[in-house]
């Protein structure tokens, strides 16, 4: 194409060449061109190859809303090359075609499609043999889809910056209807964000002679606040929350009030060969020629259905373009004032006729105009025109995706041949063309409108609600003495007759009126089912020129009229986007405990468990856990959760959520505690300890500290115990020291008497430890004499330098999180969530002892556990080893004999370097739960055989736990 | 309980990142507090012109739990105070908890980690990473937001039109940060000490 | 899903701020028979309409709430503490919170 001169509103800026490439070769281009603009005006007509059959594509719309302008732009794949500003250097290279965009050797598939490509025909096709799919999808994959991702993770770098946005009153759409809707609503003091997908405010009448018009509005709103975002698309709605895509910005907009102001999309015919590169929207051409001085054909013929067709037949004559033949379906278009103008310049225009097959060997070089029936056939012997620009104008179809996203609904009016929004949400308004006001004024007027109805009543915005509601009215009279324009509905389908050439129903997905036939002969033939099984609409232009299209055709096929075929729902996103875009910045919420930088220091080897990152070993589990049995080790358990329960009636609400009791303890003493739901089933387990009469101390697992924190305050809530609940997991530091020395190590640096009969086995003791408030834990879950130590987790790092100094010449070493499973597997101490699961119970996980169904009280489970104490476990919890010495992988199964049925699995599994034995923890049946039966492990290949052990591996007396 | 309460030395859960940044520390109520990262002058004038984050976890926190009724009758003089639910409070800055019959105050200063965010873009840098509705019209200085921050539970508090002050857990400390200083070396922001925000015009604790 | 929720404490938030904690049921005043557990534990009416329901501010206040919520379109009539909710309407029964 070549460039008009200077044209009055044109985006270019001449004096600023610039140069980019687009496959390898270089490509000129100015400021404020598009990609798609610069390589139309470097002669580059095929922008892309069609999605199934490899068809050569062009520009149609010129704004970025199909799948022809697709190119894929450094690593971005799926960059609309009309939408997108090129910029000097940019590497642009085309999408979907091997090995050229000139020649693709798929476009086989085009030839000889009728036979390999109909409508289902990979459904049908590549079912069979089910094992062969993995060959076929490899294949398919190739061979369909569009651009290509980088792999690496160094390709994928770039940056979204996320914003959230509250505003009063968002405006989506920055054409005439938008701006004053925004500014009307600014002006009444509303907080405003309008945004807008083009590259400039001001939406068509930017390339319809309107520029200055819009401009200038869009200047009064930016003095009125008006928070402008242009080159930003509302990608979705979302219960509310709009999420707006501009650049680098994701804008996540929360607005009390919307208003759509999204606009119509001029539609396309249907008609043989349609997809010819040449065969463009008369706003697309027009567009072209206003904003990049573009000439989109030197000899152009104009089909249409209503005004706006011959006004663009008119501008586009006014650019020097030779307009050969102007087909307007209406049978009275002569007497349009358009057509008298464009008569009068020597414009041959057809009333009642419409363009029947297009033609040309790789662009279009004539196009055939007949009088047509209403479904589209020709009356007579088509007229054949020579001509290099088909610019087609078949109606309007509001762009109402947002609007059907927000509960809105659209119908289809008769009256006035075509889509309108119909029931509009709370706090939900629309302006302009999106609601049929085409006329510039009537647009405006609408927008005013809806500014003031979205304004009303905004927290920041005055109310004066009397003289508004005179101005609405005011307003809405002047907007009702605007009448739509008259038009003649496009038919779904215009054809000549003669046999060949694909008429196209979406470009984007390569369905044609075929495809549409086929797929309700096979009884597709609702528009829902129709989509899915066709595709139709579900390409990257989410149904802007198809959806309409398609429900005409399906209706015409079925005859069913339009009205109560309906439309399809467009999804979100309405444009494109990249998932980096939609990802969010990659930090993950991770706790750390206070002694994190402690354990980097000591070069542990730190993982994931649970939201927290752990020390999991500093490099030798086995030597760490050896010490703990031979001298002591120091383990952080911060990540354990730490409720303080505290008030007159604390007692009482863990006696009715503990299956022990719990408010006959006394100060200063433990007891340990499973929780239960009222199925009886174990959640989770820790320790209480009682600090004073009126507050206790709570430890639940490292993973269950919020739920176990939720499940206390939702009973709290519900029973109004005078109790209270907080949660000091995050601010208090814990670690165990543990280990036949640790009483030594302590007895150095507290300041109280630790001996063993001050400070008993499940006592609790607050003091100074190296002159830091602590209170002591005297616990052994790893299963030697130990102390759960826990501290401000400001001062945690002074405390475990001064353990591990203290305890140096007694051999303390830290140990990680590996060694205390091996260290608590030895003693069969559980791991909720790992050894039980959501059918445990306490009998079942033999841990019967926790439970007094004896105590007066009601608790939670209580009546479960009843019925479960009068009945035989199906599964019970029991410890094994495994003679030859082999590990069975965690989750292996359990068989009845060698070969037999699975009757439980493995939970645990570890070799304990202490017992020089392989050890682990099985659910098994309840006849195989006594010492010394034999059980039979399957774990993938292996067969392994095991004994049961019911008591603890090791120190089953608990001597050591109690020294 | 006053294993609840930091003693001497006390390590802020933010002191790796801190350390990292080059911060240089001073003892503050027996609290290690970052006072400036090396150019003090450049920090007052990023507080002033974008926006300037600080560490200012040693700020008191105590929680008042008690009987609805009686709740309000134990909010002392001096400190700030927010009603969280009708059975507790929040109760900032103040040294010591208030002592009144059917209440009880927890410290819970360890607990949460607490940046100030101070400067103009305050209120933008938060935009990126938190989802409540701080605009002036909805938030004015001296409301408290309890809410979500960077997917974590967490406080905000607008203490001046420029000056916010995020409380969030403090095992979360590391990763905010990580967060924060992405977010906001994006709109040209940087770590700031103690010094930078006492040149505001508020100050740092009652 | 992306609605909104009031909290009675804090105000209006987005719903990543809450936990769920699914429609109220009742438990049981005394030892039920065991049609009537099993029915307490395993079984929710699952209404297609107005519910009413347990939601948590885990993000913020912490505190437990009542929500009126319609499951068909996340329309949330009310939401209140339980000791301000409005009582259970429904003939005969003797529901509580749960």
């Amino acid at each position: 194409m070549r460039r008009l001169p200077p044209q009055p509103d044109e985006l270019i800026d001449r004096t600023r060449p610039l140069t980019f490439t687009f496959d390898g070769a270089s490509v000129s281009a100015f400021e404020g061109d598009t990609i798609a603009s610069a390589l139309l005006a470097a002669g580059q007509h095929v922008l892309s190859r069609s999605f199934k059959y490899h068809r050569p594509r062009g520009e149609i719309c010129g704004c970025g809303q199909c799948a022809n302008s697709l190119v894929q732009v450094g690593d971005a794949p799926g960059v609309r090359a009309c939408g997108h500003a090129v910029q000097s250097g940019m590497p642009v290279v085309h999408q979907n075609a091997w090995p050229s965009l000139r020649f693709d050797a798929m476009s086989v598939t085009d030839r000889i499609g009728g036979l390999l490509t109909p409508v289902g025909f990979y459904y049908k096709t590549f079912i069979r043999p089910r094992r062969l799919w993995p060959l076929y999808e490899q294949a398919l994959r190739k061979a369909a889809g569009l651009g290509r991702l980088p792999r690496s993770r160094a390709e994928r770098q770039w940056r979204t910056e996320y914003r959230r946005r509250h505003c009063d009153v968002l405006v989506i759409g920055g054409g005439i209807a938008g701006l004053s809707a925004a500014l009307a609503a600014a002006e009444r003091g509303a907080d405003v964000v309008l945004c807008d997908e083009g590259p400039q405010l001001g939406g068509s009448l930017l390339w319809e002679g309107g520029a200055a018009r819009v401009r200038q509005l869009a200047a009064r709103a930016e003095q009125a606040g008006v928070e402008l975002l242009s080159g930003a698309s509302a990608l979705g709605y979302f219960d509310g929350l709009v999420a707006i895509w501009q650049g680098d910005v994701l804008h996540q907009v929360r607005a009390r009030t919307h208003i759509a102001a999204t606009g119509a999309i001029e539609q396309p015919f249907v008609f043989p060969e349609n997809d010819l590169p040449g065969v463009m929207l008369a706003s697309g051409a027009r567009r072209l020629a206003e904003l990049y001085a573009l000439a989109p054909g030197e000899r152009a013929v104009v089909a249409c259905i209503s005004d706006s067709g011959l006004n663009s037949a008119l501008a586009l004559k006014a650019k020097g373009i030779q307009i050969a033949a102007v087909a307007d379906l209406r049978t009275d278009a002569l007497r349009r004032p358009a057509a008298i103008a464009l008569a009068s310049a020597g414009v041959e225009v057809l009333p009642g006729a419409a363009v029947v097959r297009a033609a040309g060997k790789g662009h279009l070089e004539e196009v055939m105009l007949a009088a047509v029936t209403p479904d589209g056939r020709a009356r007579e012997a088509a007229q054949r025109i020579e001509c290099d620009l088909l610019a087609t104008s078949a109606g309007m179809m509001p762009s109402g995706s947002l609007l059907l996203q927000a509960g809105g609904q659209a119908r289809y009016e008769p009256a006035l041949h075509r889509f309108m929004p119909t029931v509009l949400p709370d706090g939900v308004h629309a302006a302009g063309s999106i609601c049929g006001y085409e006329d510039v004024d009537a647009a405006e007027l609408s927008g005013q409108i809806a500014g003031l109805q979205a304004s009303a009543g905004s927290a920041s915005a005055g109310t004066g609600t009397g003289t508004e509601s005179l101005e609405l009215r005011a307003l809405r009279e002047r907007l009702e003495s605007h009448s739509a324009e008259p038009l003649t509905p496009a038919p779904a389908y215009t054809r000549d007759g003669r046999r060949g050439g694909k008429a196209f129903v979406d470009l984007d997905e390569d369905v044609t009126v075929k495809d549409m036939a086929l797929a309700v002969k096979e009884g597709y033939d609702v528009i829902e089912l129709a989509k899915r099984y066709t595709t139709v609409t579900m390409g990257p232009s989410q149904g802007r020129f198809s959806a309409q299209g398609s429900a005409r055709l399906l209706g015409e096929l079925t005859a069913v009229p339009l009205e109560e075929v309906g439309l399809t729902t467009a999804r979100p996103p309405w444009v494109s986007v990249p998932l980096g875009v939609l990802a969010g910045r990659p930090f993950e919420p991770a706790k750390r405990s206070a002694l994190h930088a402690e354990h980097r220091r000591l070069g542990a080897s730190i993982r994931w468990a649970g939201d927290w990152r752990r020390a999991y070993d500093y490099g030798d589990p086995d030597g760490e856990a050896l010490a703990v049995h031979t001298r002591a080790g120091l383990i952080d358990v911060s990540t354990l959760g730490k409720l303080i329960v505290r008030g007159p009636e604390a007692g009482e609400l863990l006696d009715r959520l503990y299956p022990n009791v719990i408010s006959t303890l006394q100060p200063g003493r433990i007891r340990y505690g499973v929780l239960l739901s009222d199925s009886g089933r174990i959640t989770d387990d820790g320790t209480v300890c009682r600090l004073d009469e009126e507050t206790f101390y709570v430890t639940t697992t490292s993973t269950g500290a919020t739920a176990v924190e939720q499940w206390f305050s939702w009973w709290l809530a519900d029973w109004r115990l005078q109790a209270h609940i907080t949660d000091v997991t995050q601010g208090v530091a814990a670690m165990n020291l543990a280990g036949p020395n640790a009483r030594m190590v302590l007895a150095k640096i507290a300041d109280f008497d630790v001996g063993p009969e001050s400070f008993r086995y499940l006592d609790a003791r607050q003091g100074q430890v190296a002159g830091i408030e602590c209170l002591l834990l005297r616990i052994g879950f790893v299963g030697e004499l130990g102390y759960e130590i826990h501290c401000p987790g400001p001062n945690a790092g002074q405390l475990w330098a001064a353990l591990l100094q203290a305890g140096a010449d007694l051999g303390v070493r830290p140990f990680g999180l590996e060694p205390q499973r091996i260290l608590r597997l030895q003693k069969q101490h559980i791991l909720v969530g790992q050894d039980t699961d959501s059918e445990s119970t306490p009998y079942s996980a033999s841990m019967q002892w926790v439970v007094k169904l004896d105590k007066s009280h009601d608790f939670i489970g209580r009546w479960a556990l009843e019925d479960a104490a009068q009945r035989e476990p199906q599964s019970m919890l029991v410890g094994f080893t495994v003679p030859s010495g082999e590990v069975p992988t965690e989750g292996a199964v359990v068989l009845a004999e060698p070969g037999g049925a699975v009757v439980g699995q493995v939970t645990s599994a570890r070799r304990s370097a202490q017992l020089e034995q392989s050890i682990g923890m099985a659910w098994v049946p309840p006849g195989a739960a006594f010492d010394g039966a034999r059980i039979t492990i399957s774990d993938g290949q292996r067969t392994l055989e095991a004994l049961i052990t019911t008591k603890p591996f090791y120190d089953p007396d608990g001597a050591a736990l109690r020294s | 309980m006053r294993f609840l309460t930091a003693g001497a030395g006390a390590r802020s859960p933010l002191a790796a990142p801190l350390r990292e940044a080059g911060a240089t520390l001073q003892t503050l109520d027996g609290w290690q507090v970052a006072t400036h990262f090396g150019d003090p002058a450049l920090e007052r004038r990023i507080c002033g012109e974008s926006v300037g984050w600080a560490d200012v976890s040693h700020r008191r926190k105590h929680e008042i739990q008690g009987d609805p009724a009686h709740l309000e009758g134990a909010r002392p003089e001096r400190g700030l105070w927010f009603r969280l639910t009708p059975e507790r409070a929040l109760l900032l800055d103040a040294m010591t908890p208030p002592e009144a019959t059917g209440v009880h105050a927890i410290d819970i200063t360890i607990q949460l980690a607490a940046l100030s965010l101070a400067g103009p873009l305050a209120r933008d840098l938060l935009a990126r990473f938190c989802a409540l509705d701080l605009r002036p019209e909805t938030s004015p200085p001296g409301t408290l937001m309890p809410g979500s921050v960077a997917r974590t539970p967490g406080y905000v508090l607008c203490e001046t039109r420029d000056r916010y002050l995020v409380l969030f857990g403090a095992a979360y400390g590391e990763y905010i940060w990580t967060v924060v200083s992405d977010a906001g070396a994006h709109l040209g922001g940087r770590p700031v000490g103690l010094d930078a925000l006492r040149a505001g015009e508020l100050p740092v604790s009652a | 899903m992306s609605f909104l929720l009031r909290c009675p404490n804090c105000g209006v938030r987005e719903l990543t701020d809450f936990g769920f904690g699914g429609e109220t049921s009742s438990r049981p005043s005394a030892r039920p028979q065991s049609r009537e557990l099993a029915s307490y534990n395993y079984f929710r009416r699952n209404v297609a309409g107005r519910q009413r329901e347990w939601w948590v501010h885990r993000s913020g206040c912490q505190a437990w709430f009542l929500a009126e919520r319609d499951t068909r379109t996340n329309e949330v009539i009310w939401t209140a503490l339980p000791a301000d909710a409005p009582p259970v309407r429904s003939a005969g029964s003797q529901e509580g919170h749960r």
